[in-house]
């Protein structure tokens, strides 16, 4: 199989993933959750009102015309306006991605080069006490759980030190910046550790592999071995990682967008579950899925260019 | 970024030789000789012993009970305090140790079922039936993880159960993926091609000859999805969806959300403490056990 | 060694971002920084039927009447209305002259983009549209049924698919340009009371027609304030309103309001620019107020005790000119029965349920000991609350209990089945639950608690299926009927009484009661449902809350107020001050 048919015949299985996708979908939000009338009417609701609302909303048709209006709305990314705030979905998602972007890339980029430096340095003295002590600060910082983080550096570090904004946004750069500082470094402190692990790992297969030893044999030191050689090898499996979590990067981050009131998409999200706003919900699950089929795609692409071992299958 | 946690200790994908007893022994001998690893172990014993009194009801069974104020600070009566009931945080704690050995066991073992069922049988298969089990966990994976959760919740209501199986049915997509594989590389390999020869049927060769040689896979999964299974239940509490009408860590740290203002830190800090001590010690037990089990990373 | 040099200058580079990432405040600017505590839902009248979603409203929007700002008990001015109406003898007809030279506020849906004068007949559309099935407005309910001839129209237009606002409906007129009647179906003194809710603020048909469904984030009203977009954000800043009309602040006052009169005869609105905060956790709330960064709060619960000692504020919080405010709510906490089912058709049960409940001691644990213990539905404040009635079944007493259930045909719970008890999942909700759950184990009663998300609880409650349940209601409006109503039978779910209590005859007085003009036999009829209500234990009465707020010593004018949501109009900020206080922080 030529690369061309494999790229063709990968980007058209998003099709039958996108269907399940809107499958699991549509048994969510349009049979088991509970019906978004009663919150969207208020406390004096009247069953006559119920009735016209399911109407207006679609939610009173047959399942098989609503499973068909999900699939739609997957394909044509027409997602409608939400039920609570009348917005164009699409509209309130651009208006979310910028913060989220503002969070999620800055701690994507540092988080990289912190890992690799640390993973580096490690590998460098494999077997020896830095390894060993970074190895285990990095197991125990990864070992305290994401709430604690926010909830002590919040209260520790914005409110007791005054070192930064203790919740709020503003738009724009470089506005956003005070408000962003803290969350991102509180993820990163329990995002270095899994990631470091993994590159260090992905640098120690490379280090035991024959070219090193014949390097190293014919007396290249071993600075130039780590980034001439290693790195470079090592390059493939930690990309690839690296675009993996990219999808991640549009859903924000759900807890830290709350506790920092930051209006980005996890911040909408969580909004919208809280207002039954399916549309909202719906749209954010599709597109997400979207990302995460898309990238997958892209990485195993990549992998095949790069890395010509890899049969095409 | 949670997420990403969970996905990063990918096994090599290598071939690897085939495990023996002596595999086990070796196991076996790299923990109890490397210190680390052996205080780890008992760690996760004491954690699992406490949990299994603390069920019995022979240790903290009145942690319901009043023992003085409301919100005391932490002193030679009461270690770690009281909460806002006057209950002893120190008694909640260790109670919440037999909420997180469930959550963990539970979860590792449905995750452990669907994953090695599914993941066997496509990779055994091939064919149409893989094509349908990867395309299920592919739609299914792509579901960002918290709206799988609440969806169960949707379903099943709130409760004890719905954290299990929530946790349970959305951690098993990792371990199939990497079954499917192996299972794949093993079924031609010679001894299962010599099971077939003497008339071994499916179910067999499955079960008896290809997951006793994967089996290390099973073991590393499972104690990853055991300790992360505890991390998450923290953000389940946060979302309103964690246990209820019993003590857990994660309840315990979602209290603290509105009382570290006030100053009240120690039922933050139980809580951290007791559930940092078992996830790293799952940490450790985890790496030792890839690093005995794992031939490729021996001696790194 | 070059990779210590990287990771020497990565630890700089990170160390110099460190510091210097707060921001400081400018005193200078004469700005509110308010918070809402809850997500705005958007700035249509007809939706926001939320509190917090009102309160934004308010800053935009105005209707026909207000409540005065300066005045206990609450009273009703005219705020749109030139005066209060002309009303009939029989009480149907309600004549309004409305204020003339009021102006919309100048946006790109009227010619040239300036803001046309209001007329009578856009009270007359804003109503029909408020009533429009098609606006599915959760508002409805303050007219349905209210009006002669507006729920016909509704119905008939329902089923079509455009509604026609010429016609005339005979109920809501306007007669001339300022002149607008009101025919009543029958009498109800409270209607003056929905003239004066944000559902009935006046909109123009041009905005509406040019932002169709998004109108809800175009506000576009008569108000001391303008936002050009609503954009969903966490940070909503108005600036004000440059047409807005001639409006002064208050020369008289009621006693308790008198040293708010600095401001008197000021033209409003006071400061130029309000920040709106969404900041819906109480940690990052709580410690931006004590930064400054926030002009008043209400203490979260938790903050609460190290913030006030016996109704004083911490000499931390007071040595920076923080001031604490404690007033009553206009509100009712109850533990509800679903009357469904017929479990709780047993009155002894019921009893024997309410005098296990240990109000005093969750008045400790869960209101800091601020509130008020309630007798009956009726809080204090309103006209049939009696002060001296003392509910026989309120105040723990375990011995009466057990009687009671004993009596009830359950000797120490023997043969109850559990019972499940609804909450919404807030992690105070849940500690509420679970001490429920302890009080009704000393008694023998076995409680289950199920903790659901606020949308799923809703629906559990308006589909009926739930045995017991918690619930909190704050006033529409200050009158007894509008705490009568929740045990109104023709209300019950989806409507807003959700124990589905329906007694005939408690029905029948209160279709009396709320016929009658306000006068002491009204007075005394609502005092005597309530004590039928307290003495049925129709439902467990908890309590009737307090709001504790602490403001800012620059912050003026400022007072609790339950129903007043205009108030961001009357608050000033002493910039002088603000400058000097902060010094302090």
């Amino acid at each position: 199989m030529n690369m061309y048919s494999y790229i063709l015949r990968r980007l058209l299985y998003v099709i039958p993933v996108l269907l399940g996708v809107c499958f699991i979908i549509f048994i969510i939000f349009n049979v088991v959750a509970p019906d978004p009338a009663y919150v969207l009417l208020g406390r004096h609701a009247t069953i006559e009102q119920i009735n016209q609302l399911h109407k207006e909303l679609g939610t009173d048709l047959p399942f098989w015309n609503q499973y068909l209006n999900t699939v739609k709305t997957a394909f044509t990314f027409d997602f409608g306006s939400s039920w609570s705030s009348k917005q164009q979905i699409s509209e309130m998602i651009k208006a979310g991605a910028g913060p989220s972007l503002t969070l999620t890339v800055p701690l994507f980029i540092i988080t990289f080069i912190v890992s690799i430096s640390i993973a580096l340095l490690v590998s460098f003295y494999r077997g020896g006490f830095i390894d060993k002590f970074v190895l285990l600060l990095s197991i125990a910082m990864m070992s305290i759980s994401s709430l604690a983080y926010i909830l002590f550096g919040q209260w520790f570090f914005a409110y007791k030190l005054g070192w930064f904004e203790i919740a709020g946004y503003e738009p724009g750069f470089p506005n956003f910046i005070p408000y962003t500082v803290l969350p991102v470094l509180l993820y990163l402190a329990f995002s270095w550790g899994p990631d470091t692990r993994f590159y260090r790992s992905m640098i120690l297969d490379e280090v035991y592999q024959d070219y090193v030893r014949t390097a190293r044999a014919k007396g290249v030191g071993e600075l130039s071995i780590m980034f001439k050689h290693v790195l470079k090898n090592a390059m493939v499996p930690i990309l690839t990682y690296g675009i993996i979590q990219i999808p991640m990067l549009f859903l924000g981050l759900l807890l830290a967008e709350s506790f920092f009131g930051i209006p980005g998409l996890g911040n909408i999200t969580i909004k919208a579950l809280n207002t039954s706003d399916f549309p909202v919900i719906k749209a954010m699950t599709i597109l997400s899925a979207l990302a995460f089929i898309v990238f997958g795609v892209i990485t195993d692409v990549l992998y095949t260019i790069v890395d010509p071992r890899m049969k095409l299958k | 970024m949670t997420a990403v946690t969970t996905t990063t200790n990918i096994p090599g994908t290598n071939t690897r030789t085939k495990p023996s007893r002596s595999m086990w022994q070796h196991t076996f001998h790299t923990i109890t000789h490397d210190k680390l690893s052996c205080i780890a172990l008992l760690v996760v014993i004491f954690y699992f012993v406490l949990a299994l009194l603390t069920s019995t009801g022979l240790v903290a069974a009145n942690w319901g009970a009043e023992i003085g104020p409301a919100y005391s600070p932490p002193s030679a009566q009461f270690l770690f305090g009281t909460d806002i009931f006057g209950r002893s945080v120190f008694l909640k704690m260790i109670k919440a140790a037999e909420t997180a050995v469930a959550i963990g066991l539970v979860t590792s073992l449905i995750s452990l079922v669907i994953g090695t069922i599914l993941g066997a049988v496509a990779g055994y298969f091939g064919g149409i039936v893989d094509e349908i089990i990867v395309w299920f966990y592919t739609t299914f994976s792509s579901i960002p993880f918290f709206m799988l959760l609440i969806a169960i919740a949707f379903i099943m209501g709130k409760g004890t159960t719905t954290v299990f199986i929530s946790l349970g049915v959305t951690s098993w997509v990792g371990l199939c993926r990497i079954v499917r594989g192996e299972v794949m590389k093993h079924k031609d390999r010679e001894y299962s091609q010599a099971a077939s020869a003497i008339g071994a049927g499916h179910y067999r060769k499955i079960f008896k000859h290809i997951l006793p040689n994967i089996s290390h896979v099973l073991i590393i999964n499972f104690s990853q999805t055991f300790e992360s299974a505890i991390k998450s239940e923290v953000i389940l509490s946060y979302l309103g969806l964690g246990v209820q009408g019993r003590p857990s860590w994660g309840t315990m740290i979602d209290d603290s959300k509105l009382e570290l203002a006030r100053g009240v830190w120690w039922q933050l800090a139980a809580a951290t403490l007791a559930m940092f001590l078992i996830v790293l010690a799952f940490n450790i037990l985890g790496d030792a056990l890839r690093d005995a089990l794992d031939p490729k990373l021996k001696g790194k | 060694m070059k990779m210590r040099n990287i990771l020497l200058v990565l630890t700089l580079v990170a160390a110099s971002a460190l510091t210097g990432c707060a921001k400081k405040q400018d005193a200078s600017e004469r700005v509110l920084n308010i918070v809402s505590p809850a997500e705005i839902k958007g700035f249509d009248p007809a939706m926001a039927d939320d509190l917090y979603s009102g309160r934004e409203i308010a800053k935009i929007y105005e209707s026909l009447l207000a409540y005065h700002w300066l005045k206990v008990p609450y009273e009703l001015i005219p705020n749109l209305a030139e005066a209060m109406p002309e009303i009939s003898k029989d009480g149907i007809t309600y004549t309004f002259k409305i204020k003339k030279g009021v102006l919309f506020q100048d946006d790109a849906a009227f010619p040239n983009g300036k803001g046309r004068e209001i007329e009578a007949a856009d009270f007359v559309y804003s109503l029909k549209r408020l009533a429009d099935a098609k606006t599915t407005a959760n508002g409805w309910w303050v007219l349905d049924g209210k009006l002669v001839g507006l729920n016909e129209w509704r119905d008939k237009y329902a089923k079509q698919p455009t509604t026609n606002y010429d016609e005339e409906v005979a109920g809501l007129k306007a007669l001339d340009k300022y002149t607008l009647q009101f025919k009543l179906a029958k009498p109800f003194p409270q209607f003056l009371y929905t003239l004066a809710m944000g559902f009935t603020s006046v909109v123009s048909k041009e905005v509406v027609a040019k932002y169709g469904p998004e109108f809800i984030n175009h506000p576009v009203g008569t108000g001391p304030y303008i936002l050009p977009k609503f954009d969903q954000g966490k940070r909503i800043v108005y600036t004000k309103n440059p047409t807005f009309r001639e409006k002064f602040y208050p020369t008289d006052a009621s006693p308790e309001y008198k040293d708010l009169l600095a401001d008197a005869g000021k033209k409003l609105p006071l400061v130029d620019k309000l920040i709106v905060n969404v900041i819906v956790e109480s940690q990052p709330g709580w410690l931006k107020f004590n930064k400054g960064e926030i002009d008043y709060y209400s203490i979260p619960k938790d903050n609460f005790a190290t913030a006030v000692k016996d109704n004083k504020l911490s000499p931390e919080l007071s040595g920076k000119g923080i001031e604490l405010m404690i007033s009553p709510m206009l509100d009712l906490t109850y533990t509800g029965f679903n009357y469904e089912n017929k479990l709780f058709h047993n009155v002894k049960l019921r009893r024997a349920m309410s005098l296990a409940f240990d109000e005093k001691k969750s008045n400790e644990l869960f209101y800091n000991n601020t509130s008020f213990y309630a007798q009956g539905a009726i809080p204090p404040g309103i006209a049939g609350q009696n002060k001296d009635f003392k509910n026989p079944y309120k105040g723990l007493d375990l011995v009466a209990a057990k009687k009671m259930l004993a009596e009830a045909g359950y000797p120490e719970g023997k043969g109850l089945p559990e019972i499940v008890y609804d909450i919404p999942d807030s992690t105070t909700s849940r500690q509420m639950g679970e001490y429920f759950q302890k009080q009704m184990e000393q008694i023998g009663i076995k409680i289950k608690i199920s903790a659901s998300p606020w949308p799923e609880f809703q629906a559990k409650l308006k589909k009926r299926d739930v045995q017991m349940f918690g619930a909190a209601w704050g006033a529409d409006y200050p009158d007894a009927e509008n705490f009568l109503q929740l045990f109104y039978g023709p209300n019950s779910s989806p409507g807003s009484n959700s124990t589905n209590y329906n007694d005939p005859a408690f029905n029948k007085q209160f279709e009396v009661a709320t016929k009658m003009q306000d006068s002491p036999v009204r007075t005394g009829l609502y005092e005597k449902m309530n004590k039928t209500l307290a003495e049925d234990v129709v439902v467990i009465f908890n309590m009737h809350r307090q709001a504790y707020t602490v403001r800012h010593g620059w912050l003026k004018n400022y007072h609790n107020s339950d129903l007043n949501n205009d108030i961001y109009q009357y608050l000033n900020v002493d910039t002088a001050k603000k400058e000097e206080l902060l010094k302090k922080f």
